[in-house]
C-alpha cells in the first residue's frame, strides 16, 4: 500500500467523522426546533442565529456537570457502555458508499473508506453490536429501572433484526450481491429512460419493512421503550450523567445517521444523483471545459451532496414521525414485529425469491 | 329549714328548678347552671341589681307583661320561658335599639370574640336596621384614658352601668359616673386624676363591650387566639383563681375566675399583671456555672451542671437549704426528703416580711402585705424562717418560684440558686439551675386565710428550665449510664 | 350509561397505513404553520409578559392612603382567616402626635410579616380584610435569590401599587 492510499484513506475517515460528527448537533437542533414548530412553539431561539449554537452550549453544560458513578455499579460494563453505544455505528459507517470516485493526481480514489464485497454483512454486525452498550449499561448501574430499559431494549432489537435481516436479504436477492457499491451502480439504471431503478421502486414492501426496523434499532419513538421516560424515566441510561450521558445522546443520532445512510444505500439510490441531475452536472462540466478528471470530481460532489441530502431527508422523517405517532405498548410492538413483519418479510423473500427464478430462468 | 320540707321550685324553659328564698329568676337559673339562656349587659353576679338594660327579660305565666329575670323574685311555681317568640321579638328590638350607636369596628376592638354585643347580636339581633342617620360619635371620648391603666372608647358603651356600680360597692371609691341623660349619657371620672382604686383591670373585664380596655393587653392579641387555662395566681398570699390567657406558650393576661371561697369575683391588678414575671426576658432559662477563677456565670448545660451538683452535694459536709416562700407544698416535701443532711429555712424577704404573723390585708377586698403565695403552706410544714444566724455552712442552695426575695448576704462560700432567677439577682452566685414558674408546674399553694389549692401547668417551661422532680430524679441516679439516662430527661 | 360505540374498520383501516399518513399530514400542516405563517403559542417571557386578569392572586401589598400611612388597622382578620398560616402581625398603638385619623385608626401595625414560601396565594385574606388594606398585586415573578427575600415585611408590603400593579 503506497503513501498515497494511505494519505486517501486516512482523508475519507477524517470526512466521514468531521460530517456526521457535525451533522449531530445540527440534527439535535432540528429535533428541538423541529418538534416545536410541529407543536406550535418556537424552541430554542436563545443561543446564536435562530438558536443554532444551543447544542454546542448543551455540550458545554454536559461536560461541566458532575461525573458521578453509582455506588453499587459494575464500574468496567459501566464506562465501557457509553463507548461502545458510540463506537459501533461509527464503525459501520466504514463500508458505507458515500460516492462513485474520485481522481486525485491521476489516480483514483474510491468514496468508501472501505471497499468491502461483504460490506452489506458487515453492516449487520455492527448493528448487532449496538445491543451491547443497551444491555451493559442497564445492567451495570444496577438499578431497577436502568434493567427493565436493558430488557426491552435487547429484546425489542433482537425482535426486529429478524425482520430487519430478511427485508435485507430480499434486497440481495434483487442486486445479486453483498457488495454495496454494486448495489448503488444497480440503482443508477433507470426504469424506461427517466425512473430511476431505486430499491424503493423494486421492493416497496421490502422498503417498509426495512423502515420500521431501523425505528426500532435506533430506539426512536414510536418504539422508544428502552428509553420510556414516562415509565421508566430513562431507561437504560437511567444512572449516566455529564459526558457518559451525552455519548449515549450523541450514540443515539449516529445510530440513526448510520440506519438512514443504509436505507438510503439500498433503498432510495445511495449515492446517485436525482433524476435530471446527473445530466445537469455532465453538461455543467462541458460548459465549463473541464477535463474528464475534474467532469469526474464534479460529478462526485454532485453524488456526496445528494447522499448527505437524502440522508437529512430521512432524519428530517425520523423527527417527523416522533412527534406524530404515540409509544407502542411492549405486546404490540412484539405483535407487531412477530406476527406480521415477520411472517412479511418471509413472504416477501419467498416471493422475490421465486420471481427472480421466474424470469432468471 | 327542716330536711323534709321540699324546697320551692320554679319552672324554667320546662325544668323544675329549686331555689333559695330570695332568690331573683336569674339567680335561681344561676344554681341549677342554666343562665346561659338569659342574656344580660348590666346583671352581673357581683355587682348590685340596676334592671336597666332590658335584656334579660323572660315570659312569666299569668304576667302580662315581660318581667327583667335580674330584679325579679321568684315565687314558689312561677312558670318562666326564656325563648318565647315574645322574649326573642323583644330582645331583638333591644338590640336593634344598641346597635343604633354602637360603631362597627369589631375589627379593631379588642372585645371582639368575646363582646356580649356581638354574642347577643349573633343569637337575638334582628340582623338589620332601620336607623339610616348619623351615628352618635363622642369626639372627646373616642379614645380617653381613664387611668394609666384603662382607656375608654365611649362611642363603644351600651350604658349598662357596670363600671359605676364596680367603684360604688366593690371598691367603694366612686370615681366613675355617668354624666348626661338618653342618648348623650356619657361616663366620666369624678375627679381630674381618673380612676384610682387597684382593681380597674375588673372594670374591663366586666364591660360587656370594648368600652372599656386594659392598657396592658390592649391591642396585644386577639381573644379568639387564647386558650384559657385554669390556675391561680401567685402575686400575694391570697391566691386568687385566675384564667391565663395562653397562645404559643405565652401568657397573654390574667382573668378573674370566680371562686367564693378566696377572691369572689375580682383579682386586683399587681396580680392582674403578675404573669409577666414567667416571660421576663431577665429570667434565667438555661443552666449557669461560675468555672475555677472565671468572675462571671458561663452558660452551661445539664450535662456539665448536674455532675457538678451532685459533687458538691456530696463534698459539702454542712449544707445549708433555703426555700424561698413561693415554694410548692409538694416541691418543698420532695427537697426534704432527698436531702436529710441539709439544714432548710424558708426565706420571703419582700418588704420585711418574714412570716406570715408579719402578714395582714392591704385593704378591705382581697390584696396582701405578703407578696409570696405560700408563706403559711412552708410554716405549716414545720420550716423556720431565715434569721441571719446560719454561718459556718459550705453550700447553700436558695431555692425560689420567681417571687421570693433573693437572699441578702453570702451565707456559704458555694452558693447555688435553683429555680427561677432573674438576672440581677444571680451575680455572685456559682451555679444557677433553672427552674419553674408556678404556671408551668402542678403543685399548691397554701393561702393567707389556710386554703390550700392546687394548679395544673398553664404553659409549658421556658428554655431549658425543668423541673425539681427531673432534676432530684437525675441527681439520685446511682450508676453513670442511669445518670446519663435521666439527664437527657430535663433536656 | 356507557353507550357503546361500534367502530367499523374496512380492509384498508386494517392496514393503519392511511391512518398513519393522515396523521403524519396533520403534524406536516402545524410544522409549515409554525415554520412560515409563524404561529405559534409561544410568549417570549422576559420581552413580552402576559397580561393577567385584574382578579389575578400574586404578590401582596398593602395599600396605602394619600399620606402614605397603610389602611391596616392589624386587626388580624387575615391571620385568623389564613389557611397557609403566612401572616404574622403585631399590633400597637398609633402615635396619638402622629394621627391625623383618630379612632379610625388607632391601632397599627407594629409588624407585619408574610411568608410568601408558605403562602398558597388563596386570597382569603384579601377577602377578610375590612379595610381592603392587604390585596393581593398581579405581580406574579415572586422567584427570590434566597429565603429572606420572601419574607416581606411592612415596608415592603407598604411599596406603592397603583390599581393592582
Amino acid at each position: 500500500m503506497s503513501l498515497f492510499d494511505i494519505l486517501a484513506i486516512l482523508g475519507k475517515v477524517a470526512f466521514v467523522l468531521a460530517v456526521v460528527l457535525g451533522s449531530v448537533p445540527l440534527i439535535v437542533w432540528f429535533e428541538r426546533r423541529g418538534s416545536a414548530w410541529i407543536q406550535g412553539r418556537v424552541g430554542p431561539n436563545r443561543v446564536g442565529p435562530f438558536g443554532l449554537f444551543q447544542p454546542f452550549v448543551d455540550v458545554v453544560k454536559f461536560a461541566t456537570k458532575e461525573n458521578f458513578v453509582p455506588r453499587d455499579s459494575s464500574k468496567v460494563y459501566y464506562h465501557l457502555a457509553p463507548a461502545l453505544a458510540v463506537v459501533a455505528p461509527l464503525a459501520a459507517f466504514a463500508v458505507i458508499p458515500f460516492g462513485s470516485q474520485i481522481i486525485v493526481m491521476g489516480q483514483a480514489i474510491q468514496l468508501q473508506i472501505t471497499q468491502l464485497d461483504i460490506g452489506i454483512l458487515a453492516i449487520l454486525a455492527f448493528a448487532g453490536l449496538e445491543i451491547y452498550p443497551v444491555m451493559l449499561a442497564g445492567w451495570s448501574s444496577n438499578n431497577k429501572y436502568g434493567v427493565f430499559g436493558a430488557l426491552r431494549g435487547s429484546s425489542q432489537m433482537m425482535s426486529y433484526e429478524i425482520a430487519f435481516g430478511l427485508s435485507l436479504a430480499s434486497m440481495l436477492l434483487v442486486y445479486g450481491t453483498f457488495d454495496l457499491n454494486e448495489m448503488v451502480r444497480y440503482q443508477q439504471n433507470t426504469f424506461f429512460g427517466f425512473l430511476p431503478k431505486w430499491g424503493i421502486l423494486l421492493n416497496p414492501l421490502s422498503f417498509l419493512i426495512f423502515l420500521i426496523a431501523i425505528f426500532v434499532e435506533t430506539n426512536r419513538l414510536p418504539f422508544d421503550l428502552p428509553e420510556g421516560d414516562s415509565e421508566l424515566v430513562a431507561g437504560y441510561h437511567i444512572e449516566y450523567g455529564a459526558t457518559k450521558f451525552m455519548m449515549f445522546f450523541f450514540a443515539e443520532y449516529v445510530a440513526m445517521i448510520m440506519a438512514s445512510s443504509v436505507l438510503v444505500t439500498l433503498f432510495l439510490g445511495g449515492y446517485a444523483t436525482l433524476p435530471g441531475v446527473g445530466l445537469l452536472i455532465h453538461t455543467l462540466g462541458i460548459s465549463l471545459d473541464l477535463t474528464s478528471d475534474n467532469q469526474q470530481n464534479l460529478l462526485a460532489l454532485g453524488q456526496v451532496t445528494s447522499f448527505i441530502f437524502k440522508v437529512a431527508l430521512i432524519m428530517i422523517f425520523y423527527v417527523w414521525v416522533r412527534w406524530t405517532l404515540p409509544r407502542f405498548r411492549f405486546d404490540q410492538l412484539m405483535n407487531l414485529g412477530w406476527k406480521i413483519l415477520f411472517p412479511l418479510s418471509l413472504i416477501n423473500l419467498m416471493f422475490v425469491a421465486s420471481f427472480l427464478a421466474w424470469i432468471g430462468g | 329549714m327542716s330536711e323534709t320540707a321540699p324546697k320551692p321550685t320554679i319552672t324554667l324553659d320546662g325544668k323544675c328548678i329549686p331555689f333559695e328564698p330570695g332568690d331573683t329568676i336569674m339567680r335561681a337559673a344561676e344554681r341549677a347552671n342554666l343562665d346561659s339562656d338569659i342574656p344580660r349587659f348590666c346583671y352581673h353576679p357581683g355587682l348590685p341589681v340596676a334592671g336597666t338594660c332590658r335584656m334579660c327579660t323572660v315570659e312569666i305565666e299569668k304576667s302580662p307583661k315581660l318581667m327583667t329575670s335580674c330584679s325579679t323574685p321568684a315565687t314558689d311555681g312561677m312558670i318562666v320561658h326564656t325563648q318565647s317568640p315574645k322574649v326573642r321579638q323583644s330582645r331583638a328590638g333591644v338590640m336593634e335599639f344598641l346597635l343604633i350607636n354602637h360603631p362597627l369596628d369589631c375589627p379593631v376592638c379588642d372585645q371582639a370574640g368575646e363582646c356580649s354585643l356581638q354574642n347577643y347580636n349573633y343569637e337575638y339581633g334582628p340582623g338589620t336596621s332601620e336607623f339610616k342617620e348619623q351615628k352618635r360619635i363622642f369626639e372627646k371620648a373616642e379614645t380617653k384614658k381613664l387611668s394609666e391603666r384603662l382607656t375608654l372608647n365611649m362611642n363603644r358603651c351600651v350604658h349598662c352601668e357596670r363600671c359605676v356600680r364596680f367603684t360604688e360597692s366593690v371598691t367603694k371609691t366612686n370615681e366613675l359616673l355617668m354624666n348626661h341623660r338618653g342618648w348623650k349619657k356619657e361616663l366620666t371620672t369624678a375627679l381630674e386624676e381618673g380612676v384610682f382604686n387597684e382593681y380597674q383591670g375588673n372594670i374591663a373585664d366586666i364591660c360587656p363591650v370594648g368600652a372599656i380596655t386594659f392598657n396592658d393587653f390592649r391591642f396585644k392579641k386577639r381573644v379568639w387566639f387564647l386558650k384559657p387555662k385554669e390556675t391561680i395566681c401567685d402575686g400575694c398570699s391570697k391566691g386568687c383563681s385566675v384564667f391565663a390567657d395562653e397562645e404559643k406558650n405565652i401568657v397573654h393576661r390574667y382573668r378573674a375566675r370566680e371562686n367564693k371561697a378566696v377572691n369572689g369575683h375580682w383579682i386586683c391588678d399587681a396580680g392582674r399583671v403578675s404573669f409577666h414575671r414567667r416571660q421576663e426576658p431577665q429570667r434565667v432559662v438555661e443552666p449557669l456555672l461560675r468555672p475555677t477563677g472565671s468572675t462571671g456565670l458561663v452558660a452551661s448545660n445539664w450535662l456539665t451542671v448536674l455532675p457538678w451538683f451532685a459533687k458538691a452535694i456530696a463534698e459539702a459536709k454542712k449544707i445549708l437549704f433555703v426555700l424561698g416562700t413561693d415554694t410548692t407544698i409538694e416541691e418543698a416535701k420532695a427537697l426534704q426528703h432527698d436531702f436529710p443532711q441539709a439544714t432548710f429555712r424558708m426565706l420571703n424577704g419582700i418588704d420585711g416580711i418574714n412570716t406570715s404573723k408579719d402578714d395582714a390585708p392591704v385593704d378591705q377586698l382581697l390584696r396582701r402585705k405578703d407578696q409570696t403565695p405560700n408563706t403559711r403552706g412552708l410554716e405549716e410544714l414545720g420550716f423556720t424562717a431565715l434569721d441571719g444566724g446560719e454561718t459556718g455552712y459550705e453550700l447553700a442552695i436558695y431555692f425560689k418560684s420567681g417571687r421570693a426575695a433573693a437572699r441578702s448576704k453570702k451565707l456559704a462560700a458555694i452558693e447555688v440558686a435553683w429555680g427561677v432567677w432573674f438576672s440581677p439577682e444571680i451575680t455572685d452566685f456559682t451555679a444557677v439551675i433553672p427552674g419553674l414558674s408556678h404556671l408551668e408546674k402542678r403543685g399548691s399553694f397554701t393561702n393567707c386565710d389556710g386554703i390550700t389549692q392546687s394548679f395544673v401547668p398553664a404553659v409549658t417551661p421556658l428554655g431549658m428550665a425543668s423541673s425539681v422532680e427531673k432534676v432530684l430524679h437525675a441527681l439520685n441516679a446511682k450508676s453513670r449510664s442511669q445518670s446519663k439516662e435521666a439527664l437527657h430527661v430535663p433536656l | 350509561m356507557a353507550k357503546v360505540v361500534s367502530r367499523k374498520e374496512s380492509f384498508w383501516d386494517r392496514f393503519y397505513i392511511p391512518a398513519l399518513l393522515i396523521g403524519l399530514s396533520v403534524t406536516l400542516k402545524h410544522f409549515f404553520r409554525s415554520l412560515v405563517l409563524g404561529k405559534t403559542k409561544t410568549i417570549q417571557y422576559p420581552e413580552v409578559k402576559r397580561e393577567y386578569s385584574q382578579r389575578f392572586r400574586g404578590r401582596h401589598f398593602i395599600s396605602i392612603d394619600q399620606n402614605k400611612i397603610e389602611n391596616c388597622t392589624s386587626c388580624y382578620l387575615c391571620q385568623t382567616v389564613c389557611p397557609a398560616e403566612c401572616i404574622t402581625i403585631v399590633a400597637e398603638e398609633r402615635d396619638p402626635a402622629q394621627n391625623p385619623y383618630g379612632v379610625a385608626k388607632e391601632k397599627k401595625p407594629l409588624s407585619f410579616d408574610i411568608d410568601a414560601l408558605r403562602c398558597c396565594f388563596c386570597g382569603m385574606c384579601e377577602e377578610a380584610c375590612p379595610k381592603d388594606a392587604i390585596k393581593l398585586s398581579r405581580d406574579y415573578e415572586l422567584a427570590t435569590l434566597n429565603r429572606d427575600e420572601a419574607m416581606y415585611d411592612l415596608n415592603y408590603l407598604k411599596r406603592e401599587v397603583k390599581g393592582r400593579g
